[in-house]
């Protein structure tokens, strides 16, 4: 049941992700690499 | 549609990312100009192979979203600094480039009308985008829009080397050198590339010249689709027109902007920040290298190409001198 659950997320998210623009795409990244630096204190070597 | 087939493209950027990153720690060479050479090496020695193709052509999109971190890096005092001379340059410079193409390739040397303006908007604003764009509004012909991205993909792979060789020779200062490309160089990738490659300053300039050129595609848009719309060849554009065609990625650019100016950033986020472009930089760069073809650059048409060439001299002539006077060297 919820692995059910999990896979019809996952293909919503999926769906939602095809759907946007590219250029909406890179904000999406960016935003979600800027919330898990600030979030969970991530850090990125270089 | 799997998330896998993407997997074994990303997998080969991640390695062309990494060693990249490596030659330059152990040999000295600038990291991005190394991942367009491993991309270009990879097209043009071996080919990409089938499987690889829908990896790396995420290319732009990681690119993208390294231009929208950027933004965390620079705060609005920054960008008003200078910004209202660069902006007034941006237009400046993109008006005059899109004329000249406009002028020789109609008056001097006789090309189709579209075939002109496709080359105009290529020079003038962004690269192929910019191609594909004003193409849809004027009703060009395929191989019209395969000749004009063949042509801005021609001056692309000459100037990625050609401007860092001339930046240092000039010794242009970070600002001169990042604006100066920014506003003359043609696709957003390499303007990236070449301004981090000279510095992280002239990257920062590089890159915003480059978004508010990019920026003033949706007007370039409207005014050849009402042009050709005047003589029939062409349905009349509206206003929405303005926001399809605005590139939506300056939008996170100007968001986090916002968010570093308001100091919402500690100093280690921002640094984990700048890592994280800079990784997404050399991801992306890497995919770049595989779109210089070189098959594909011989079937540019000469008369085209010198039409290009000729406008690539003024713009970058004039806005060089004119971002000297106004900034020094």
């Amino acid at each position: 049941m919820e692995s059910t659950r999990l896979h019809r997320g996952v293909v919503a998210v999926r769906s939602r992700w095809a759907d946007l623009e590219r250029d909406w795409q890179s904000v999406a990244v960016g935003a979600t690499t800027v919330a898990a630096i600030a979030i969970f204190e991530l850090q990125i070597p270089w | 549609m799997s998330a896998a087939r993407f997997l074994p493209g990303l997998a080969a950027l991640l390695l062309g990312a990494v060693l990249a990153r490596a030659v330059e720690l152990t040999v000295g060479f600038n990291h991005l100009l190394v991942a367009i050479a491993l991309g270009f090496v990879l097209a043009n020695a071996v080919g990409v192979p089938d499987r690889l193709e829908p990896g790396i052509n995420t290319h732009k999109l990681w690119l993208g979203a390294g231009i929208v971190l950027m933004g965390a890096s620079l705060t609005l005092e920054t960008v008003l600094e200078v910004g209202g001379l660069v902006l007034l340059v941006v237009v400046g410079v993109t008006t005059l480039t899109i004329l000249v193409v406009e002028l020789l390739a109609r008056n001097v040397f006789g090309l189709a009308d579209q075939l002109g303006s496709l080359l105009a908007a290529g020079s003038g604003i962004c690269g192929v985008s910019a191609v594909v764009a004003v193409a849809g509004a004027i009703r060009a012909r395929e191989e019209q829009i395969a000749y004009a991205a063949a042509t801005v993909l021609l001056f692309d792979a000459i100037t990625i080397v050609v401007y860092p060789i001339v930046g240092d020779l000039l010794g242009l200062s970070d600002v001169v050198f990042g604006v100066w490309a920014g506003v003359s160089m043609f696709s957003t990738g390499p303007v990236v590339a070449v301004g981090f490659a000279h510095s992280e300053v002239a990257g920062q300039w590089a890159t915003m010249a480059k978004l508010s050129r990019n920026a003033l595609i949706g007007a370039v848009v409207i005014a050849y689709a009402s042009y050709y719309a005047r003589s029939g060849s062409a349905s009349r554009p509206s206003v929405r027109t303005l926001w399809d065609e605005f590139p939506k990625f300056v939008l996170g650019f100007l968001a986090l902007v916002a968010l570093a100016s308001a100091g919402v950033f500690s100093s280690a986020q921002q640094a984990s920040i700048e890592n994280a472009y800079n990784w997404l930089f050399v991801l992306a760069f890497v995919g770049l290298g595989t779109e210089i073809q070189l098959a594909e650059l011989r079937s540019t048409g000469l008369t085209p190409a010198l039409v290009v060439l000729l406008a690539l001299v003024v713009a970058s002539a004039v806005s060089l001198v004119t971002l000297s006077v106004l900034f020094g060297t």
